[in-house]
C-alpha cells in the first residue's frame, strides 16, 4: 500500500474555499443570469456576486502566492516533450482501458501528483481561464469606467460576453472535475485525499 | 450638517452678510483644493452636478434671496401661505417660496429681481404682473460667462418633443421644472429618489396613470416594479444621441416610445447605461471604491443575455453531464461485469 502526504494544509484549506466561493458565485451567476427569482432573488444575489467576485480574486492571489513560495508549483509544469504521449495514455485510459480495468496509465508520486490531462486543464484554469473571469468581472463592477465601445461594439456587451462564456467554460470544468476524480483506485480515493491530504493506493505502482 | 441661515435671518429681519473674513486664509485655500479635487473626480462631463448642498447655501448666504431687494420680496414670499383665488379659474395660486429648496436650488445665487424684473412695485402685485415673459433658454445664454449652462440643445430637443407638437395648452418650462426648487440629482441620493423625483414630475399632470395598470402600459410586465426603478424618460425619449448628463427633452408620443424589452435587458442596455452609469460614478463618490464595487446597481436583468450563446452553453453542460453520467454508468457496468467473471 502506498501512502503520500501530497495536500498540505493550506493547499487543502484553499481549495474548499474557492470551491466555496465558486459554487456561490455559479449559483448567484445562474441566478442573476437567467433571472431566477426562486434560487435566489436578484436584489440579493447581486451583492452577493459582487462579493463572492472580489474574495475569488483574493482567493486566485493565495493560490499563485502559495505556488510561488511553496513546493507545490512543480506539479503544475508541463513536460512538453511527453505530453503528447501522456495525453494519449490518458485519454485512451479514460476512454477505453477504464472499461476493461487496464491498469492507470499514471501513477501518484510526492514528485508529481497531476496526470498530464489534470496538469493541462488545472494549469489551463488557474493561469487562463480564471484570470480572465477575474479581469472581465472586475470591469463589470467598474462597468461607468470603461469607454462606451470597443472595436465599435459595446464594451460592456464584450465584457459580459466574455465574462458569460469563460464562466460556462468553468462550470463545465467543475462537472468534469467532479467526475474526474471518482477515476481514482476506488471513487472516494481523491476526495479522501482533498480532505485528509494523505493519498492512499491499496497496490503500488 | 448644512445651516439654513436665510430663513431665521429673513424672519427676524436681522440680516448679516457674511463676508469669510473669519476663516483663517490657510483654510479657505484648503477647502478651495478640496473643491477642486472633488471637481476633477467628478468630471469636467458632470460639471453641471457639481454644485453640491453646502454650495448652494453659501451662496444663497451671500447673494441670492439676500441680494438687491430680494429681501423685500420675501418679507411676504416666505409665508407658506402666501396664495391667491384666481378669479377666472377659480384656482389657488401658491406664491410662497420656500427659502430652503431655494437655497439648494441651481438658481440659489440669482436675486428675485433678476428674473421678475418689471411690474411688482405695487402692493399687492397687479394681476398683469405675472404675465411676464420669463425665457429660460436666453436668460441661460446671456448668463453663460456666469456659468449658466447653456440650454439651446435642449430647446431643440424640448421644440420636437409631444409636448410641442401636440400643442398641449399653456406647456412651458415651468410645467415641469420649478425654477425655485430646481437641482440637478445630488451624489447622496438613490437611484429609487431620483426616479420617484423625476416620475413625479411627469404623474403630476398624467394622473390618469396613477392605477395599478396604467393606461396604455398593460404590455409591460410589472409595471410597479419598473416605474420603481427607470424613469418614465427612460423609455419615452429617442434611444439616438442620448448623452449621460440628463435625459432628454425630446419626450415622445406614447406609440413612439420604446417597447422593445432588449433594449434594457440586454447588450449595452442602451435605456438604462444613462441613468445607471452615472448613477454608479457618483456613488462611488460617496461610498468609496469596495462598497460601489459590491453594491453597484449597474447590472441589469439579461443583460448578458444572447439567446444563441445561452443555447450553446446550455447544451454543452448538458451534453457533458449526460456524458459523465453514460461514462460512469458503462465504468460501474464493465466492473461488475469483470467482478462476476473473475
Amino acid at each position: 500500500m502506498t501512502v503520500l502526504y501530497l495536500y498540505p494544509i493550506w493547499l487543502r484549506l484553499w481549495h474548499w474555499v474557492n470551491a466555496l466561493i465558486f459554487v456561490t458565485l455559479l449559483l448567484t451567476g445562474v441566478s442573476m443570469h437567467f433571472s431566477l427569482h426562486w434560487l435566489i432573488p436578484f436584489d440579493v444575489a447581486v451583492p452577493i456576486h459582487n462579493t463572492a467576485g472580489i474574495l475569488l480574486t483574493l482567493s486566485w492571489v493565495v493560490f499563485v502566492a502559495g505556488n510561488l513560495l511553496g513546493e507545490n508549483s512543480k506539479h503544475y509544469r508541463i513536460n512538453l516533450r511527453t505530453l503528447p504521449r501522456d495525453l494519449i495514455a490518458q485519454t485512451r485510459y479514460y476512454l477505453y482501458g477504464i472499461f476493461v480495468g487496464a491498469p492507470h496509465p499514471f501513477h501518484v508520486s510526492s514528485e508529481q501528483k497531476l496526470n498530464a490531462l489534470q496538469t493541462l486543464s488545472y494549469v489551463g484554469v488557474m493561469y487562463g481561464l480564471m484570470p480572465v473571469l477575474i479581469l472581465s468581472g472586475w470591469s463589470f463592477l467598474f462597468s461607468p469606467s470603461l469607454p462606451d465601445t470597443l472595436f465599435g461594439i459595446g464594451t460592456i456587451w464584450i465584457i459580459a460576453m466574455v465574462h458569460l462564456v469563460v464562466a460556462w467554460m468553468l462550470a463545465l470544468f467543475l462537472i468534469v472535475h467532479m467526475y474526474i476524480i471518482t477515476t481514482g483506485e476506488k471513487p472516494t480515493t481523491n476526495l479522501k485525499a482533498m480532505v485528509t491530504g494523505w493519498h492512499k493506493e491499496e497496490t503500488s505502482g | 450638517m448644512m445651516s439654513f441661515r436665510p430663513l431665521s435671518n429673513l424672519r427676524s429681519g436681522m440680516l448679516q452678510r457674511p463676508t469669510g473674513s473669519g476663516v483663517p486664509a490657510s483654510r479657505r485655500l484648503l477647502s478651495f483644493g478640496l473643491l477642486l479635487l472633488s471637481l476633477a473626480l467628478i468630471g469636467s462631463a458632470f460639471a453641471t452636478t457639481a454644485d453640491s448642498p453646502e454650495e448652494g447655501g453659501q451662496a444663497a448666504n451671500e447673494e441670492g434671496l439676500h441680494k438687491g431687494d430680494s429681501q423685500e420680496c420675501m418679507r411676504c414670499h416666505w409665508m407658506e401661505t402666501m396664495a391667491y383665488r384666481d378669479r377666472e379659474t377659480g384656482k389657488i395660486v401658491n406664491l410662497s417660496i420656500d427659502t430652503k429648496a431655494y437655497s439648494h436650488s441651481v438658481h440659489a445665487e440669482l436675486a428675485c429681481g433678476d428674473c421678475h424684473d418689471r411690474g411688482y412695485s405695487r402692493y399687492p402685485h397687479r394681476t398683469s404682473s405675472s404675465d411676464e415673459n420669463l425665457h429660460c433658454v436666453e436668460c441661460h445664454e446671456d448668463r453663460e460667462d456666469d456659468g449658466a449652462p447653456n440650454l439651446i440643445g435642449l430647446k431643440h430637443e424640448y421644440d420636437k418633443s409631444v409636448h410641442v407638437t401636440e400643442d398641449v395648452e399653456e406647456f412651458s418650462c415651468f410645467s415641469c421644472h420649478n425654477p425655485h426648487k430646481f437641482q440637478p440629482a445630488r451624489s447622496g441620493e438613490t437611484i429609487a429618489d431620483v426616479v420617484a423625483q423625476t416620475n413625479d414630475t411627469c404623474l403630476d399632470c398624467h394622473t390618469d396613470l396613477l392605477t395599478p395598470v396604467p393606461k396604455g402600459h398593460d404590455w409591460l410586465p410589472k409595471p410597479q416594479a419598473h416605474w420603481s426603478s427607470v424613469r418614465c424618460l427612460d423609455c419615452h425619449t429617442p434611444l439616438e444621441g442620448r448623452i449621460p448628463e440628463r435625459p432628454s427633452h425630446d419626450v415622445l408620443a406614447a406609440e413612439e416610445s420604446n417597447q422593445l424589452c432588449v433594449e434594457c435587458h440586454s447588450k449595452g442596455s442602451t435605456l438604462l447605461s444613462q441613468l445607471y452609469n452615472f448613477r454608479a460614478e457618483q456613488e462611488r463618490e460617496r461610498t468609496g471604491f469596495f462598497s460601489q464595487a459590491i453594491y453597484n446597481d449597474a447590472y441589469i436583468v439579461g443583460m448578458t443575455r444572447n439567446p444563441w450563446m445561452d443555447r450553446i452553453g446550455l447544451a454543452v453542460i448538458v451534453l457533458m453531464i449526460l456524458g459523465v453520467a453514460a461514462h460512469g454508468i458503462g465504468r460501474y457496468l464493465t466492473h461488475r461485469k469483470r467482478e462476476t467473471s473473475s
